[in-house]
């Protein structure tokens, strides 16, 4: 009671200090820095580069300014002298409670200053994607948080140390194995969480509940820590120890200490985000299990609901196997670690299941004995919140399951066959998926999915065929546009969120240019089916893929930043051309991993298509002033850098000063320097004809599967050149 | 109230015996002077009433509970001025009796608050930021912050250090009237301040007491033990400890105070200093 007295004295003591309005005035500035300076997330969606990054370095600057404020705030009494006065009043134990509730109240008024301050920044620099769910989110969990456990942390090394040196070296270091050892640990770093991405237009609940975790499993800790060092606290004139023999009198105090560290422990143990893979990328083991025996998979089929409200699963798969050994077989499936099986029955009948503690590449293995007769329909049950691979827990969010998008891959959709082989006719696979009512079902292949049912909870039944074992879907508040070019129905899938910008880039007229001029120059794209194809615009994935009639954008892609890039095109039309001509070149093992030294890479021939596209519905001054000459530009500006000149200057520099320069050299020979030598190639060719035609060649080749990548030599080969052909000089 | 020590005891860590056996009862009304040479036990002895320290031996009673459990209690009753203090500098001198009046559980306090800041003379700073307080005004703060709430226990440690001999007189006059209804432990080395107010004085020296009564009483102990000559005629005398040097036109004359005084010596009235004097003389020679 009487620290509920005296906290709004304390708290108006603290803010009538000048120590407490810097830091606070610093707080609120502190996520400039995630714009200039820090940017741990990678990703170059909008609310990456400006929710994420700011709000993430603030967290960091604001965290540890507050633990500067709260070592020195706690040591403030003792400094002026004051705590005689203070101590004849009132406990040494209330007091710090009470100036522990003054400093979080500070942090808590702090954020929401900073929220304010920034929301309008913020919306300006997001542009039309920008959601306040996202930016309320991303500054409590990602920025707020962390000033609260930075005040425990410190106020924790004065209590046991009450000493101001000892506690800002201890501070320190806490904070700097956040930033350092620990950065990489996605429960570890709890003053810079590991995201590495916000997406724009897919939702980020994921990523902001392992935030969340994190967050809430140290806050506990710190908590707990916290209390320990309370009961540390100095009083009648004894030490560390004769304190703390006299403050566990109570013993309330020692037991809520305990509990916290107890349940933080329980938290980080049992997380359930992430599984427990094999940390070995290259373990095969679950691809290794030989095939059953006598045993095919003549069909399969799964309801699944999502709960889009809490991201879990429920689901039911039936298999229905075809059993000619006369004898119980071990059937293998590959289950979301995250997931729980139940009521397990072939033709009815419960059987035997098991479910490994080993974990590979996402997922366990369940083993069912089926029995020894020729039909057999195995039922089986799952549901749980499905976790996400160890070995990628620095990029978590791909297992999105919200009210706004889904992503199911594989064995989060339903347990994936891992041991039978299929029929005569495959896999024969049908989904349902009961959904919200505003998602829509898009399976990544070429199947289409359509509405079986309506139901009373507003919610739609969905249902697609397919033919695999595993398979991926997703779901969303999609655009569909269905665009008739290249002879074929593009299936064009994009978020809401985007429509502004995708109308202002004229993406469908985009689409139609891209795909009837790279259609009628350079062939069918592999991947399409002959009639469709689906275009679809995903969650941030780092890239996009493709698989029999169905490709995936990466939503990156199609930012307003990324539009308005004018190395890429003169407009946003125009890198909307630019990112749908990758489909061609860039594509699965179309290119390598680019090497910084040199200018090959799928962005040259990307580029020129892309000049070449312009060129056809601009006009020949309009491409040239807008691509070649600007190239030409770039090159010769690159030429004259002092560091190309002296490149041994550049070795000396720090490894990130190098990272950055080389980066911005190695851009401009990917996406200047190549288109110009790809033109040079065309003239010395015979012209734009001749050179569709060997890049339509190299479109269609054949692969080596030992080495799959299109290289500059066999670009050279095929043109009939040399590289000094084609030297700028 | 009432305050008893039993049989007091206070070691520290370091090995240190602050106070040995001491047994006093501290009675309102009452102003006592507490008085000692320097680390006789003085600080320690208010420490372990304000509960800053926890004795290694014996009980403090307040009205006949001991101390552990009557803590809170105390320390809502109390009004305490330690001799080296701090406040807060970024509040003005009204916020920080505010904030004290709060940890002292005062509610209502604005007219308290105003109370205080007349009896110390400090209106005029009423508003103004402790930074810019004078030493003086600092400690007058510090004296305002001891009377909030009326407690029926004061302790001063040293409460006129720093203040003008006008204002000095001032504080013996308020000590004096607040010490009408309430137990009020004065522990000073200005006689002056102790003789004027204090109708109780305890004298303490290397941990014991060496004397509890009236300030008479204590002048009672010296009389036939004071006496004053001319330098001139001193002779170096063992036991005689000279407790002042006065030039007048004459020569030096000498006061001093000892158990059997020199024949060249004249007996005077013992002043309350000259006591104390010969009091803790007389123990340093046992």
């Amino acid at each position: 009671m009487k620290t509920l007295c005296l906290f709004p004295l304390e708290l108006r003591r603290l803010f009538q200090s000048r120590l407490t309005w810097l830091i606070v005035g610093l707080t609120v500035l502190s996520p400039a820095v995630g714009l200039i300076l820090y940017k741990p997330a990678t990703a170059s969606t909008m609310l990456s580069m400006y929710l994420a990054n700011p709000a993430i370095a603030g967290g960091v600057v604001g965290g540890i300014l507050f633990g500067l404020l709260s070592v020195f705030e706690s040591d403030r009494a003792t400094r002026s002298r004051v705590d005689v006065l203070i101590d004849a009043a009132v406990s040494p134990l209330t007091m710090a409670l009470v100036r522990l509730l003054a400093l979080l109240a500070a942090s808590v008024v702090t954020v929401a200053v900073t929220m304010l301050v920034w929301l309008p920044i913020s919306a300006g620099l997001i542009g039309s994607v920008f959601g306040g769910v996202d930016y309320i989110l991303a500054y409590l969990l990602l920025m707020g948080l962390s000033l609260p456990m930075s005040i425990l942390a410190a106020a924790s090394a004065y209590q046991f140390t009450r000493r101001v040196d000892l506690s800002l070296v201890l501070f320190a270091a806490f904070a700097a194995l956040s930033l350092t050892v620990w950065a990489d640990d996605w429960q570890l770093c709890w003053l810079n969480p590991c995201v590495w991405a916000l997406s724009d237009d897919f939702s980020n609940f994921r990523i902001f509940r392992s935030v969340a975790w994190m967050r809430l499993t140290w806050l506990v800790a710190l908590a707990g820590v916290w209390t320990v060092s309370y009961l540390c606290i100095r009083q009648y004139g004894k030490g560390v120890f004769g304190s703390l023999t006299r403050n566990v009198r109570r013993v309330y105090r020692p037991i809520i200490a305990l509990a916290l560290l107890v349940c933080s422990g329980t938290a980080y143990a049992a997380q359930p985000l992430v599984d427990s893979s094999n940390p070995d990328q290259m373990a095969m083991t679950f691809y290794e299990i030989p095939y059953v025996e006598g045993v095919v998979c003549t069909g399969r089929s799964a309801q699944v609901f999502p709960d889009t409200s809490v991201g879990s699963v429920t689901g039911t798969a039936s298999y229905q196997f075809q059993n000619t050994s006369d004898q119980e077989q071990n059937v293998a499936f590959g289950i979301n670690p995250g997931y729980t099986i139940s009521n397990v029955q072939a033709n009815g009948v419960n059987v035997p299941f098991s479910v490994s503690d080993y974990q590979e590449y996402n997922e366990a293995m369940l083993e069912v004995t089926i029995p020894a007769v020729e039909q057999v329909e195995l039922t089986m049950e799952y549901s749980g919140f499905p976790q996400e691979s160890y070995n990628m827990s620095t990029m978590q969010g791909s297992t999105e399951i919200s009210s706004e998008y889904l992503c199911l891959e594989n064995s989060v959709l339903s347990p994936r066959l891992m041991n039978v082989l299929p029929g005569e006719n495959g896999y024969p696979t049908t989904i349902e998926i009961t959904l919200p009512e505003v998602m829509t079902a898009i399976p990544f292949n070429s199947s289409e999915a359509e509405v079986i049912a309506e139901n009373e909870d507003g919610t739609k039944t969905w249902r697609y065929e397919a033919n695999s074992a595993g398979g991926i879907l997703y779901a969303g508040d999609y655009v569909r546009e269905d665009i008739e070019a290249g002879g074929i129905t593009i299936e064009f899938y994009y978020g809401r969120k985007h429509q502004a910008v995708m109308e202002s880039a004229g993406a469908v007229d985009a689409v139609k240019s891209v795909v009837d001029y790279c259609t009628e120059h350079y062939g069918l794209l592999s991947f399409g089916t002959g009639e469709t194809l689906k275009l679809i615009q995903s969650r941030v994935a780092g890239g996009g893929y493709a698989t029999d009639g169905a490709s995936l954008l990466d939503e990156a892609d199609f930012t307003a930043d990324n539009l308005g890039d004018a190395s890429k095109g003169g407009g946003a039309g125009e890198v909307m051309i630019h990112e749908l001509v990758h489909q061609w070149w860039g594509l699965g093992n179309m290119f390598d991993t680019s090497d910084p030294t040199s200018p090959w890479s799928a962005e040259g021939l990307t580029v020129y298509t892309t000049y070449r596209i312009v060129k056809e519905l601009y006009g020949e001054d309009y491409a040239r002033e807008h691509y070649v000459n600007q190239w030409q530009q770039a090159v010769d500006d690159y030429y004259l850098d002092f560091y190309v000149r002296n490149p041994d200057y550049l070795a000396n520099l720090p490894e990130d000063k190098q990272l950055e320069i080389t980066g911005n050299l190695t851009y401009v020979r990917q996406y200047c320097e190549m288109p110009l030598k790809i033109l040079k190639a065309e003239q010395l060719v015979g012209g734009e004809e001749s050179m569709d035609q060997i890049l339509n060649s190299l479109f269609n080749w054949e692969l080596d599967p030992m080495y799959p990548y299109l290289t500059y030599q066999e670009f050279l080969d095929a043109c009939g050149l040399t590289e000094e052909d084609l030297s700028l000089d | 109230m009432q305050i008893e020590l039993q049989d007091l005891n206070m070691t520290y860590p370091n090995g240190k015996q602050a106070l040995q056996h001491l047994n006093l009862a501290l009675k309102a009304p009452s102003l006592i002077g507490l008085l000692g040479p320097n680390g006789a036990g003085k600080s320690t002895l208010m420490k372990l009433l304000v509960a800053a320290l926890m004795p290694t031996g014996g009980a403090i009673l307040v009205d006949g509970q001991p101390l552990a459990k009557t803590e809170h209690m105390l320390k809502s009753k109390l009004g305490y001025l330690p001799q080296d203090f701090g406040l807060f500098d970024e509040l003005t001198v009204a916020q920080f009796l505010d904030y004290m009046a709060a940890l002292k559980g005062l509610h209502d306090s604005k007219k308290t608050i105003q109370e205080v800041i007349r009896a110390v003379n400090l209106e005029e700073k009423a508003k103004a930021k402790i930074r810019t307080l004078s030493g003086g005004q600092r400690q007058r703060v510090g004296i305002a912050q001891a009377l909030l709430g009326n407690p029926p226990f004061l302790i001063f440690d040293e409460p006129t250090v720093g203040l003008d001999p006008e204002e000095r007189i001032h504080f013996r006059n308020l000590f004096s009237r607040t010490a009408q209804d309430r137990l009020v432990l004065l522990s000073t080395h200005i006689i002056e301040d102790v003789q004027s107010v204090c109708n109780q004085i305890v004298v303490i020296d290397h941990g014991k007491v060496l004397f509890t009564g009236t300030p008479e009483k204590l002048i009672q102990t010296a009389v036939g033990h004071v006496g004053a000559f001319w330098e001139r005629d001193a002779k170096q005398e063992q036991g005689l400890h000279i407790t002042a040097r006065v030039n007048t036109s004459q020569g030096i004359r000498c006061r001093a105070v000892a158990d059997r005084l020199p024949t060249y010596a004249k007996v005077e009235e013992p002043s309350l200093e000259d006591a104390y004097l010969y009091l803790i003389s007389r123990e340093a020679a046992q």
